[in-house]
């Protein structure tokens, strides 16, 4: 009988820190706090990953400088392979042990993922997908998203209205991925054209399959369609495949590509002889490497992790989402909740995360933070900003 | 030793006590999982029985019928998009399920017709055309894959007082289980002895009175109605449909766990999809390595035991057979 009493005593002693973290905000104690980020580190977007590696970065460089509030940041970076279902399954897992979740990436992953956040009162700070999602999305639900990316169609308006203005197009053809993205893109420079009557006409739009390789005959055809510019919304590998096909056709347009072709490892994958001279957008929520703030980031980041060496666009990227984050963690106290946390961002007004981009504002009535992007011109291995940032209305 | 004195009793499905008492502690164990309060636990297994539902079906196909196919990704797009655009018009749950998988059925009896000419490589790239011609269909038709923003999927419901994770659960569960009755249930018919006599020797199956025609159709038919339900359950799950969730990676994976699982195996078909489903999870953090962990756990399966898991839990099987007397 004692015996018994014993082990009864036991169990109890056990289940008790349980009990104990059961009644506690999930992710958050005394001296950590934990944030999920769930990103393809395998499979055909492994190079996107690289976002959810510089955002672990950066909180390894907050962690040293002390971490919030007295706590460090514990991050579990999670690889979804960009498969929503293996997206799902990792917050899933993640749920009741992290405390937000941030720099979620592809708009399928977005999509499948998005009713996650309200249902399980986790903050979701920033992801990167096509941002109409949210636009309808419910105001209670809402509450729950705080996110800063372009919207596409905006970004092509802008694109499309500088090449009337400023390069003196007539004729705008488009090449696009065929998908969601890609035909945002397209919309948006249909805009534009109907906007600006008598400013240029729509020459060819040609769409790719993101498996597709060989872009010969669609070079022919951009060729064939005769226009003086072409915009791209393409991924980081198509846009250089089809001006390198289109520079054997010796068609040579002058160039406008989406901030996806940002990055000025551009130059590596396209060549000098190609990529010198293009015109590529920047989002306003980041900076590209060549700008001192953002190279003085880079520098803290891949002393942190040394495998972002040749990535460090992306990097800067995700750990613009980490910054958000620790913003949000110092405004929200010492005393935090899920709650505070939601708080702590809405706190957020006109901010520039250690210098980058545009600033930045949240709040009760608005979850997307900054909606712009600016021009960039490929110049000698860099990409150098020619124009301020534009600010487009955000829409949410 | 297994002796059968009758027909009836070599259609029974449970032949040992303890065989059927194995199998009731393995749905007891099912059915308590909910109760243990981890959801991950819960979506993981969920996953597993959305995929063996389709790996069953292409295991009848490619497993006990010999006929490679690699068309999945398009009839897993056709019945996911059916039951997408059946549940957006109101249509009932179970009756949009339905026409997933009739939907899907209808197509593979049309892919199926080259299979009466064609045979081994040449058939699989015919299915995988077909499968390939679904994808492409999709991304240049807004109207059926729902336009730039995709197709959104309303989710089941909770019901009885169950959270919508452990009434999905559980609601996969019960399908998985009446999948697996049905496709023991074939392959102990008659149908199925057909589809095997097809696959040793299609010839001698016709000389001995197997039409193959109608064996062959209802093979492919039977196999596509299985993808059609396992896609529109995956819409169910994800709650929402863009064609680049079909691409014949898709098609690769369904048909590496019937091959993993073991070939003509219904057991192996479940234990194939738990395969393709765990592994890239489980070792998500080792990162970039999880295809090379992937495809040398595939090699080294496929090199020591050809007859897939399956194989190997058989062979355990027989060595605790008599243990200790051995």
């Amino acid at each position: 009988m004692k015996g018994s009493r014993i082990w009864i005593l036991a169990v109890c002693l056990l289940l008790a820190p349980a009990y104990g973290v059961a009644q506690g905000v999930p992710g958050v104690t005394d001296t950590e706090v934990t944030i999920g980020i769930t990103n393809p580190l395998s499979g055909p977007a492994a190079l996107w990953g690289t976002t959810g590696v510089g955002a672990k970065a950066w909180a390894d460089y907050i962690n040293d400088k002390g971490g919030v509030h007295g706590r460090k940041i514990n991050v579990i970076l999670r690889d979804d392979g960009y498969n929503p279902s293996r997206a799902l399954a990792n917050l899933t897992e993640m749920k009741g042990n992290v405390f937000a979740v941030a720099a979620l990436l592809g708009t399928a992953i977005v999509n499948t993922t998005k009713d996650f956040f309200a249902e399980n009162k986790v903050p979701l700070i920033t992801a990167y997908g096509d941002i109409r999602i949210w636009e309808k999305y419910p105001k209670d639900k809402l509450r729950w998203v705080f996110v800063s990316y372009p919207d596409y169609a905006d970004e092509a308006e802008f694109l499309t209205g500088y090449a009337v203005k400023n390069l003196g197009a007539k004729k705008i053809s488009v090449f696009y991925q065929n998908d969601d993205y890609g035909k945002m893109g397209l919309e948006g420079v249909k805009l534009a054209i109907s906007k600006l009557p008598g400013g240029a006409s729509l020459g060819v739009t040609i769409p790719y399959d993101v498996t597709e390789r060989a872009l010969a005959t669609h070079a022919q055809k951009l060729k064939e369609g005769g226009a003086d510019v072409l915009l791209l919304y393409t991924s980081p590998s198509h846009g250089p495949l089809i001006l390198k096909e289109m520079a054997k056709f010796d068609y040579r347009p002058k160039v406008l590509a989406t901030f996806t072709l940002g990055d000025p490892i551009m130059y590596k994958l396209a060549g000098a002889d190609v990529w010198e001279g293009v015109y590529p957008a920047t989002p306003a929520n980041s900076g590209i490497p060549g700008d001192p703030a953002a190279d003085k980031v880079i520098e803290i980041l891949k002393k942190y992790d040394p495998k972002i060496v040749g990535k460090e666009y992306l990097a800067l990227f995700g750990a613009v989402s980490m910054m958000y984050t620790v913003e949000g963690l110092k405004n929200a106290g010492r005393n935090l909740t899920p709650e505070a946390m939601i708080n702590g961002m809405e706190m957020i007004k006109n901010w520039k995360p250690e210098g980058l981009g545009a600033p930045v504002t949240f709040g009760p009535d608005r979850r997307h933070g900054v909606n712009g992007s600016r021009l960039s011109r490929a110049e000698k291995g860099t990409h150098v900003p020619i124009s301020d940032y534009v600010i487009y209305k955000p829409r949410f | 030793m297994d002796l059968t004195e009758s027909y009836r009793e070599e259609l029974r499905l449970i032949r040992k006590p303890w065989t059927g008492a194995g199998i009731s502690l393995v749905v007891l164990a099912l059915l308590v999982i909910p109760w243990l309060k981890m959801d991950y636990l819960v979506y993981m297994a969920t996953v597993v029985f959305i995929y063996a539902i389709g790996v069953q079906g292409q295991n009848i196909l490619i497993g006990y019928t010999g006929q490679i196919s690699f068309g999945q990704a398009g009839f897993l797009a056709i019945g996911a998009y059916t039951f997408g655009h059946a549940s957006a018009s109101g249509i009932p749950l179970p009756l949009g399920l339905f026409a997933a998988g009739v939907m899907a059925g209808i197509f593979g009896l049309i892919v199926g017709f080259p299979s009466l000419r064609l045979k081994g490589p040449y058939l699989a790239i015919a299915t995988m055309g077909f499968g390939i011609a679904v994808y492409q269909i999709l991304l240049n038709s807004e109207v059926i894959s729902g336009g730039r923003m995709g197709l959104t999927v309303k989710k089941l419901p909770a019901l009885f007082g169950l959270t919508q994770q452990v009434t999905f659960y559980y609601f996969t569960l019960l399908l998985a289980l009446i999948f697996t009755l049905i496709s023991y249930n074939t392959i102990s018919s008659y149908a199925g002895r057909a589809f095997i006599a097809i696959r040793d020797n299609d010839i001698a199956a016709e000389a001995m009175g197997v039409n193959l025609a109608r064996y062959k159709l209802l093979s492919f038919g039977m196999s596509s109605f299985y993808l059609g339900v396992q896609g529109a359950l995956f819409s169910l799950l994800i709650g929402f449909l863009e064609p680049n969730l079909f691409t014949f990676m898709e098609s690769v994976t369904i048909f590496v766990a019937v091959i993993i699982g073991g070939l003509a195996s219904i057991g192996g078909s479940i234990m194939g999809a738990a395969f393709v489903i765990l592994v890239p999870q489980l070792f998500g953090g080792l990162r970039e390595l999880v295809p090379v962990i992937f495809g040398v756990a595939i090699l080294v399966i496929l090199i020591f035991e050809p007859h897939g898991i399956a194989g190997r839990w058989l062979k355990i099987r027989l060595y605790f057979r008599n243990w200790p007397f051995r």
